[in-house]
């Protein structure tokens, strides 16, 4: 069973979107989970998929933009917020079924995303994460006072559930196949991407700037592209988000949201699609795997006082954990142990 | 070079683990700081222990019964938490009590509280562990941006809702929501009152001039149309809202403002801390209008804060204080006394937490032993001038209304103490 090496004879072969039969049948093993996952789990932790799920698609878009291309930006929360709204005003101002609202969240975020994208060509690093903090600040501030449209702090509530004729997206195990079928074709496209000339492109800006201009990467063009399509990814996820809770405030979208997506493509892995997808569950998993721990302790200690406080703690020393011992996030340690195994015994 | 990524790795899992025992660390140094009423458990009915020592006074049969599973979302951390977190320790002590005493129709009451923080999307999170996971048939709420924001879930979960939040979008028209139950004054009601007693106490030429001060969350806004309305109605002119956070430790500019229009009386909608805030920078500012606190705005805390700012201030109120002699409040304080705590460092929040689980425990044994949401919202329906030895006014639950108490009174705050000047007055439209 030990490869000496992925051999390509065709061009077929080469364009393959996996290479080796291992990796195929794990992909196939992976969608049959993904499927059966409802059967086996308790509705509690199907809901719990479901926000992996709409978390995925997010972060998804945040490592597009920060990952992929460099860009960093602290509006995510913001922009999911754009996402959501949209969407909810679409369905309940309007009267439009979901599945008009979801592309329309989309589209519109993209618009949002790509004004508030436009500082990018002047202002790098640093300047440009003010520069998108105070994109969170005015979408944040303006959410919360347009009250006539979004309701303002009181928020918006009885967003309707998806539904296609009598069938209704109402349930967690419904809602989570509609959500995953989201996720699949979000996953494809990302990872097709990258290997097309825009998201080349996209990774040569990343690398540097003025080389990929020297090379004939218009700038500006693949800038606010990349600010456009991951803006899109994230419209979508709120606008899920918002079906899912049927309801949506303006708490939903801090600041403290942003962050904690930058965490979830940092610990995930920067510039992977595979690392957007392992940042995602778990930064969604710690804390119901904090409280569960928390949980039996409670009954001794006083911890349920301090939880709120100790999961915000506990994310910071997770992301300075990676950022000492491994940059490239958890997609690496899954590299690692898949490299180690394939090569076994002879890892030279 | 591999065996280096390999070595990074092992040394990350040893990070995490490392992150593991750090939380164990963290949560004994933790331990002295809250209160020590939350150091007890929260439902000493679900531990073994606790069941032992109860069962010998108790009925043997009980223990056969389940114990009844009631969800509760509280604020100890969060913007209100001045007044959300003796709120809860009230409904986990009447937990206790009501458990010692062989609990509801024979079951024990296992209280599941979570803190949410005051922040709505946790309140939601928190709401869908209790109903998928430990699938609770009652919850205790508190707020009401998330009580008014999950309001429509509620309802399609069949969940009777019991909040701490008095607004009275929550419970105008029982056919939009109607497992939502409150047992106090709605804060229209309370503003109601407060507009009538500046109406017919004021004795200057033309009509009194109010100011209202609130904080920019659903609680805040919760009471302002309706008292906008009534002003209009009756003749009281409104001049002026500030918003003043409900964690702020400075309102000058606010008052500033607000004094730029004059009112004779401002109306405050907020928790302790900022009510001391506004009442200190008054005094300071030597702004000459009277302030009436709504029910939140109005315990012992304020003046404790606000030491003589407080001085003449006017709570409208539906509680009781724990300094006033209502027999409804002995069985708390022999509770609070058996177990060796002092009753004084209790205040009107605690009474109000207990007070609202017993009315939910009453409704609970009216259920009997159909304890589906359908089922406890019938029992609570069956209350009818329930009486609570002077706490509240006479609660009563009806299929037509979830309104709970109609009555309160109005207190001074005179001599660093709260008094009561009216006898319970009711709201007019």
């Amino acid at each position: 069973m030990i490869e000496c090496g992925v051999f390509k004879r065709t061009y077929e072969e080469d364009m393959a979107f996996r290479h080796t039969a291992l990796a195929r049948w794990r992909i196939y093993l992976l969608l049959l989970a993904v499927v059966v996952f409802p059967f086996v789990a308790s509705e509690y932790y199907v809901g719990i998929a479901n926000l992996i799920g709409i978390a995925i698609i997010g972060a998804l878009g945040l490592n597009i933009l920060t990952g992929f291309t460099g860009q960093i930006s602290v509006g995510q929360g913001a922009f999911l917020g754009v996402g959501a709204y949209t969407s909810a005003i679409l369905a309940i101002r309007l009267g439009l079924p979901f599945w008009l609202a979801l592309p329309g969240a989309g589209l519109v975020t993209a618009l949002v995303g790509s004004v508030f994208g436009i500082p990018s060509l002047r202002l790098k690093g640093l300047y440009l994460v003010i520069a998108t903090l105070a994109g969170q600040v005015i979408i944040e501030w303006t959410i919360g006072h347009w009250v006539d449209l979004t309701g303002g702090s009181q928020g918006m509530t009885n967003i309707p559930s998806p539904a296609i004729g009598p069938l209704t997206f109402a349930s967690r195990t419904s809602y989570y196949y509609l959500t995953y079928a989201i996720v699949l074709a979000a996953t494809v496209f990302a990872s097709n991407l990258f290997r097309s000339k825009v998201g080349r492109a996209f990774v040569a800006v990343r690398d540097r700037d003025i080389a990929a201009e020297a090379m004939g990467v218009h700038l500006f063009r693949y800038k606010i592209l990349a600010f456009a399509v991951s803006s899109f990814y994230v419209g979508v996820a709120g606008s899920l988000w918002a079906h899912y809770l049927n309801m949506i405030s303006p708490e939903h979208f801090t600041v403290g949201v942003s962050i904690e997506y930058l965490a979830m493509i940092i610990i995930g892995g920067l510039g992977t699609v595979s690392g957007s997808i392992f940042g995602a569950i778990f930064m969604t998993l710690l804390p119901v795997i904090l409280r569960e721990l928390t949980g039996p302790l409670s009954a001794m200690l006083p911890i349920t006082q301090v939880f709120n406080a100790l999961r915000e703690g506990i994310f910071g020393i997770v992301i300075i954990v990676f950022l000492i011992y491994e940059p490239h996030g958890l997609a690496k340690i899954w590299r690692n142990i898949k490299d180690y195994f394939r090569l076994w015994p002879f890892s030279y | 070079m591999k065996n280096n990524l390999l070595i990074r790795g092992f040394a990350l899992v040893a990070a995490l683990a490392l992150i593991g025992v750090m939380l164990a660390a963290c949560a004994p140094a933790a331990a002295p700081a809250p209160t020590p009423t939350a150091a007890k458990p929260a439902a000493p009915g679900t531990t073994p222990a606790a069941k032992s020592t109860a069962a010998p006074s108790a009925a043997t049969p009980a223990a056969a019964k389940p114990p009844i599973k009631i969800g509760g979302i509280f604020d100890l951390t969060g913007g209100t938490s001045d007044v959300g977190a003796p709120y809860a320790d009230g409904v986990k002590d009447f937990v206790a009590y009501i458990n010692e005493k062989g609990g509801v129709n024979g079951r024990k009451i296992d209280l599941i509280g979570i803190d949410y923080a005051y922040k709505i999307p946790q309140a939601e999170e928190a709401y869908n562990r209790l109903t998928t996971q430990d699938k609770v048939p009652v919850i205790m709420g508190w707020g009401t941006g998330d009580t008014e924001a999950m309001a429509p879930k509620i309802t399609k979960d069949k969940i009777p809702f019991m909040s701490a939040s008095y607004s009275e979008h929550l419970v105008k028209n029982v056919q939009t929501n109607p497992y939502n139950f409150m047992i106090g004054v709605t804060y229209s009601d309370q503003m109601r009152v407060a507009l009538k007693y500046i109406k017919d106490n004021y004795k200057g030429a033309g009509n009194p001039k109010v100011a209202f001060i609130y904080n920019d969350t659903g609680f805040g806004k919760s009471p302002m149309q309706d008292g906008k309305d009534w002003a209009a109605k009756h003749g009281v002119d409104w001049v002026d809202e500030e918003i003043v956070a409900l964690t702020a430790l400075d309102s000058t500019s606010q008052l500033l403002n607000m004094q730029k229009k004059n009112p004779d009386f401002a109306i405050i909608q907020e928790t302790a801390m900022a009510t001391a805030t506004v009442l200190k920078d008054a005094k300071k500012l030597g702004v000459k209008t009277k302030f009436i606190g709504l029910n939140w705005a109005s315990d012992e805390k304020v003046i404790d804060l606000a030491k003589d700012a407080a001085e003449g201030y006017i709570g409208a109120i539906p509680f009781a204080f724990i300094s006033e002699n209502a027999p409804g409040l002995q069985e708390v304080k022999d509770f609070n006394k058996a177990k060796g705590v002092d009753w004084n460092k209790h205040n009107i929040r605690y009474v109000q937490g207990w007070i609202s689980m017993k009315v939910m425990a009453e409704g609970l044994k009216q259920a009997g032993d159909n304890l589906t949401g359908e089922g406890i919202k019938a029992g609570l329906e069956t209350l009818k001038n329930y009486d609570t030895g002077g706490v509240t006014a006479p609660i009563t639950f009806s299929p037509q209304s979830h309104k709970g108490a109609l009555k309160m009174k109005l207190y001074e705050v005179k001599g660093g103490k709260w008094v009561p000047f009216t006898d319970y007055i009711q709201a007019i439209e």
